[in-house]
């Protein structure tokens, strides 16, 4: 199941209301953020994950993480390989290194398309209004209504192998990559553009739009110079969660085997034919990229939920 | 209180479901019960309507074919009185006419007697235009089908048609279709299709339940003699680690393609493993079409491709050495050549090979090239674990004698797309295919896929021959087996055939591609067939 | 109100237009139903020219919607492939009922569903019931002890629990409960399946199988729900009927149950009644690790065979579900809070 909404953290992180001295906007931010002692957790450990990921690439090379061997194929963890090896003797550590590359990618590229799209129809209905507004609304609408992971599977489906293995930066990808990052983004839009129509909305009535539609500015000058920046907090919230959502559908859809081809490694289909070992005791196979989507996903989410305290204009909290 | 409504209505629609799905009745104690574990659930019973494994080997339990096949393979006869042949005249001299002669003793479960008109209606009911069935081959391939009398059908055919073994699997009754049919105008949605209330096996369908289960309960009117078991009870598991887990604990007596790695789990939970041959074989269909990388053309290469690949450590070390690399297309039958042995691991023969045919690292990237063209062959197969597997370990071989391979998966569906569809294959669009294939009418060794006629095109965009290889020799050889109704002339010419595509390297086998089955200790008297598995379920017994 | 509820019906009538032709302009892309037909190998060639034509799959796309939607009794299709159309359509179209015929197997796709509809009716409506009385504990609980250590413990947990993939749940419980408690011989859960073949199919089989996949489903779904009870509550709480209430000396026990949670229940209904259409999608990934028998791994099946009457089936019959019940939700809350009134 996929799930629909984020659950409310605010309460926890509310003390008694104090005066707030007066302090710009950002630092007012880090303030309540730092505040947010699991936010800050999740955020340490974030760093964590990306430089375990990133750094990993210096110590294994690509090749050893694709490097197999048959007379090693599933070994139990040692001090050799300290996650054991999978199915054809490749190390499992070593994987999970460029493993996590990928799905970090696909996490942040994925929000990215996520975020355009939400932004634009959010603006867009919520500005203009009208025809358009019914019109895209609609969409929205049609886009929620059936749920997540079923349009994905069709989607990836009826994407499935339409795009060549790409090759970035020297190294080549799977061109299921970019199939993952588009359906995960154009699926996943339609919360974001509502949370942006609302602002949208609410904010174009405000008298400093009235003011500046009054002394001439344009209408992609009001979108950009002025709503936009004050709708701000609520996108990068949601962008946040975005990240963890997509790395967590990535999960899914490579576990129902319709996600990223080998021999691109993720996090999530590493995960996949793994449960056909699970009575052998073999838990290695599952145990360590699924410890690293659920440490990913879940200090993702505690800095949301930081992000969404700590950016909110209505709190008081310091 | 309005909230305690609410939950007094969830509270009622939960008991409902419950006591609903609790409707179906426990089965006894006493009873012998035989349980299958199938990965797959059958798609409908009526084999007409399907391709699907699981649909056909069901068969033998609950309606019988006009013959059935030992576990050799070998054809004896069922329904029919003897097999027809050219000695006793089933077969006439010219090979266009077959006579097969039916039993007189033979009846359905509800009595009816099983006569000629009902192979006629079956070959009628096959060729409707009205019914989408799966497959009208072979039926369509007779030029009639007619009764002489109650016990004898003649089917002509137009030229002799050496693959007749394939006909009359699937016997429908007439007495049962014929109103069903002429009242819709088609089968497709006859109940009989799911639900067949006759049939003419040693068992009776009982039950369906979608996604769970089948049963067969002894059929207690059967012509031959009575099953030994009363009730056999087919549970469907749809995932391989728990289908070993229900075999192993004993809730289930008999699995199918049973993974390599799970072999001596089974093994240690005292199940008898066997394997037995149904003519299928992993191998690689190489393409020569214009899609192709030029390097594909070249035989040299292709050999270089056999002799860099250790398909020898894949048999030992990946598939637990429970198979070995098969060398043709028709290994394990008959029709193989026996003097064909698989290509041996040699890297330095691959190298050798390569530099004979122009490709060198010329630019030293550690990949071959030539004329600047790099030599990387597109490797695709769909998604199956075992070939994923595969993929990478063979990547990283061939990349020891420099050809670099890249690896592309497709789901079964768009991998086996037609040319019209865009299907990846079909369209050329690869180097190098991987799949396990049988000829189509096993065990009868034709097939089409190398025809020349196959090639798709825009005109032709069903055709079959997916490598684009147009061998005039082998497709003329090709055509004259399928017109050979004289057994040993036609293993020759199939000799002929496994010898030039073996040299050629038009198909390169990976392995051997027996069909796995796990059995209980429990059961007795099991003889399983590559054909028709449960050709001997009668025999089955629980002691 | 009826004429409320009408006209919301009617406002969903070209949505769910929309949603069925985009689903069904992807879906012609998913793959070919014909290639391997279930088989092992290939489909003959002959067979997949015939076959396409006859189920009508050579039709461009916006033929076969019509033909979908509105059915082919009204025309005549060729059907022995001599490019004369010969003999009439019988499909009447899903405006008139008829959701077509799966390509998988020839039998009316709505059957197929049907078929399946109880065993994920069963399995979600009892997560759902886990969720609802798991989470309002849990959510009273912290929110009568907002701040204290197990309030905090449990903002953590369920956090852990939301942010864990469902089949790592579902692979840890079963690693642990069905086959390292059967290693130790402690009593186990079954892994998978409804019952177990030999004991036959009761109800205390049927609960002993729910056990693993409600409890997986529930683990995932507690946070969300419960953080929601949390806030509500706590918000009810505040509220100056609640400190009349306690100013009146009433009892602590029926202030929380009765005043507080009757006036915080309305959100959570709400919250409720959005979910439970998507029940009907079932949970794919738990279905598919336990092999339960529901909606959700017949989607995955037939999405792997491209059976577009049946995937576009379920789909539809989940979109209008989410629609009725928005509808539902938005008249019960109506009829429980007098202050709201529709036009």
């Amino acid at each position: 199941m996929v799930k629909q909404r984020t659950p409310d953290l605010r309460p926890v992180s509310a003390p008694d209301e104090i005066e707030t001295p007066v302090l710009s906007l950002s630092k007012l931010a880090w303030r309540r953020f730092r505040r947010h002692k699991m936010a800050v957790g999740g955020m340490v450990t974030l760093v964590f994950l990306v430089l375990y990921c990133i750094g990993g690439a210096f110590i294994f090379t690509e090749e050893y993480a694709n490097y197999n061997d048959l007379s090693i194929k599933l070994q139990p963890p040692s001090s050799e390989h300290p996650f054991g090896t999978d199915t054809i003797g490749r190390d499992i550590l070593a994987r999970t290194v460029y493993g996590g590359q990928i799905s970090l990618l696909i996490g942040l590229t994925a929000m990215i398309v996520e975020i355009m799209v939400g932004v634009v129809i959010g603006a867009l209905t919520g500005y203009f209004g009208g025809w358009l507004d019914s019109l895209l609304m609609r969409l929205t609408e049609a886009v929620l209504i059936v749920p997540q992971i079923f349009l994905l599977l069709v989607m990836a489906k009826f994407f499935g192998g339409a795009v060549p293995n790409i090759n970035i930066l020297g190294r080549e990808f799977s061109g299921s990559v970019i199939v993952i990052i588009l359906i995960i983004g154009l699926t996943a839009w339609p919360y974001t553009a509502r949370i942006v129509r609302a602002q949208f909305l609410s904010i174009k009535e405000n008298e400093f739009i009235l003011a500046a539609r009054a002394t001439g500015t344009g209408t992609w000058g009001i979108i950009f110079r002025h709503i936009l920046p004050n709708s701000i907090a609520p996108i990068v919230v949601a962008a946040t969660l975005g990240i963890a959502n997509a790395i967590t559908l990535e999960a899914y859809i490579s576990f129902l085997g319709l996600g990223v081809r080998p021999p691109t490694a993720t996090w999530g289909n590493m995960l996949e034919g793994a449960y056909n070992y699970i009575d052998q005791g073999i838990y290695w196979l599952w145990l360590f990229p699924g410890l690293l989507i659920l440490l990913i996903v879940l200090s993702i989410n505690f800095v949301g939920d930081g992000l969404r305290d700590a950016l909110d204009p209505r709190s008081r909290a310091v | 209180m309005k909230r305690n409504l609410i939950y007094t209505v969830v509270a009622i629609l939960v008991s409902a479901v419950l006591l609903l799905s609790a409707c179906v009745p426990s089965g006894g104690g006493e009873n012998k019960v035989v349980t299958f574990i199938f990965t797959q659930e059958p798609e409908t019973l009526n084999l007409h309507y399907t391709n699907m494994y699981f649909s056909a080997i069901l068969q033998q339990l609950w309606n019988h074919w006009a013959w059935e096949y030992d576990e050799n393979n070998n054809p004896y006869p069922v329904l029919i009185t003897e097999m027809p042949s050219m000695e006793n005249g089933g077969i006439s001299a010219d090979g266009t006419v077959l006579t097969l002669n039916l039993r007189d003793d033979i009846f359905w479960s509800d009595g009816e007697p099983i006569t000629s008109d009902d192979f006629v209606f079956t070959w009628e009911m096959a060729i409707a235009p009205t019914n989408t069935v799966a497959s009208a081959y072979p039926y369509s391939e007779a030029a009639s089908v007619e009764a002489l009398d109650a016990q004898t059908v003649v089917v002509t055919f137009a030229e002799p048609f050496a693959p007749w073994l394939y006909f009359f699997h699937g016997l429908l009754p007439k007495h049962v279709l014929q109103p069903v049919f002429d009242a819709e105008g088609t089968l497709d949605n006859a109940e009989w299709n799911n639900a067949p209330t006759v049939g003419s096996g040693p068992f009776n369908f009982a039950e369906w339940e979608s996604g769970s289960f089948l049963r067969f309960v002894r059929n207690e009117n059967y012509w031959g003699e009575p099953a030994l078991v009363d009730e056999i009870f087919v549970r469907i598991v749809p995932d391989d680690a728990a289908q070993i887990a229900a075999l192993t604990s004993g809730d289930g007596d008999i699995g199918i393609f049973i993974a390599y790695p799970d072999i001596p789990t089974l093994e240690d939970g005292g199940l008898s493993v066997i394997k037995v041959f149904s003519g299928y074989n992993e191998g690689w269909y190489l393409n020569l079409g214009a899609n192709a990388h030029p390097a594909m053309l070249d035989v040299l290469v292709r050999q270089a491709l056999a002799y860099g690949t250790d398909r020898f450590v894949i048999t030992r070390d990946l598939l637990l050495d429970k198979t070995v690399p098969a060398a043709t297309f028709w290994d394990g039958s008959p029709w193989a050549d026996p003097d064909l042995a698989p290509y041996p691991f040699d890297q330095a023969m691959a190298n050798d090979l390569l530099d004979q045919s122009g490709w060198i690292d010329s630019n030293g990237d550690g990949t071959r090239d030539k004329d600047g063209v790099e030599l990387i062959l597109r490797y695709v197969t769909n998604n199956r674990d075992v070939r994923l597997d595969t993929q990478a370990v063979i990547q990283q071989q061939l990349a020891q004698v420099g050809v670099g391979i890249e690896l592309i998966n497709y789901d079964s569906d768009i991998l086996f797309g037609s040319y019209g569809d865009g299907g990846p294959v079909a369209i050329g669009d690869y180097d190098i295919a991987e799949w396990s294939d049988l000829p189509g009418g096993f065990p009868d060794p034709d097939t089409a896929y190398w025809l020349c006629s196959e090639i798709p095109s825009d005109e032709s965009p069903q055709g079959s021959n997916w490598q684009y290889i147009c061998d005039q020799e082998l497709n003329d050889l090709f055509a004259l087996q399928k017109t050979q109704m004289v057994f040993e002339e036609r293993v020759a010419t199939f000799h002929e055939i496994s010898r030039i595509m073996y040299e050629q390297v038009y198909w390169l086998g990976i392995w051997q591609d027996p069909d796995i089955w796990a059995v209980s200790s429990r059961v007795s008297g099991v003889q399983l067939s590559g054909v028709t598995p449960f050709s001997n379920i009668a025999e089955w017994d629980i002691p | 109100m009826t004429r409320y509820i009408l006209r919301r019906f009617l406002q969903a009538i070209p949505l769910l237009f929309l949603i069925s032709l985009l689903l069904f302009v992807m879906m012609q892309n998913m793959g070919d139903p014909l290639a391997t037909m279930g088989g092992r190998t290939m489909t003959r060639s002959e067979d997949r020219a015939r076959l396409t034509r006859q189920l009508g799959l050579d039709k461009p796309v916006i033929v076969q919607y019509l033909y979908w939607l509105i059915g082919n009794d009204w025309t005549k299709i060729d059907l022995d492939g001599d490019g004369v159309a010969e003999t009439p359509g019988i499909r009447k179209g899903v405006l008139r009922g008829d959701f077509g015929y799966s390509l998988v197997n020839r039998e009316p796709a709505m059957e197929v569903i049907m078929e399946r509809l109880p065993n994920t009716l069963l399995l979600m409506l009892t997560a759902e019931v886990v969720i609802l009385f798991g989470s309002l504990l849990i959510g009273i609980y912290a929110a009568l002890r907002q701040y204290s250590l197990m309030d905090n413990v449990v903002t953590a947990l369920s956090f852990i629990g939301y942010s864990m993939p469902i089949f790592f749940v579902a692979l840890g419980l079963m690693y642990i409960f069905a086959v390292n408690f059967k290693a130790w011989g402690l009593p186990y859960l079954p892994t998978v399946g409804m019952f177990d073949p030999q004991a036959g199919k009761s109800v205390w089989q049927v609960a002993w199988h729910m056990v693993l996949p409600v409890i997986t489903i529930a683990i995932t779904s507690f946070a969300a729900n419960s953080r929601y009870v949390r806030s509500t509550m706590l918000e009810a709480l505040g509220q100056d009927y609640i400190r009349t209430a306690k100013s009146k000396g009433l009892p602590r026990r029926s202030i929380v149950f009765i005043h507080a949670l009757k006036n915080a229940s309305l959100p959570i209904i709400t919250v409720v009644g959005l979910d439970l259409p998507f029940l009907l999608g079932g949970a794919v990934v738990t279905e598919r690790i336990f092999a339960w028998p529901g909606m959700g791994r017949l989607f995955i099946d037939h999405v792997s065979r491209a059976d577009t009457p049946v995937v576009m089936g379920i789909m539809m019959l989940i979109a209008f579900a989410v629609i009725t019940f928005q509808i539902i939700t938005d008249v019960l809350y109506a009829w429980l809070d007098p202050r709201i009134r529709y036009q």
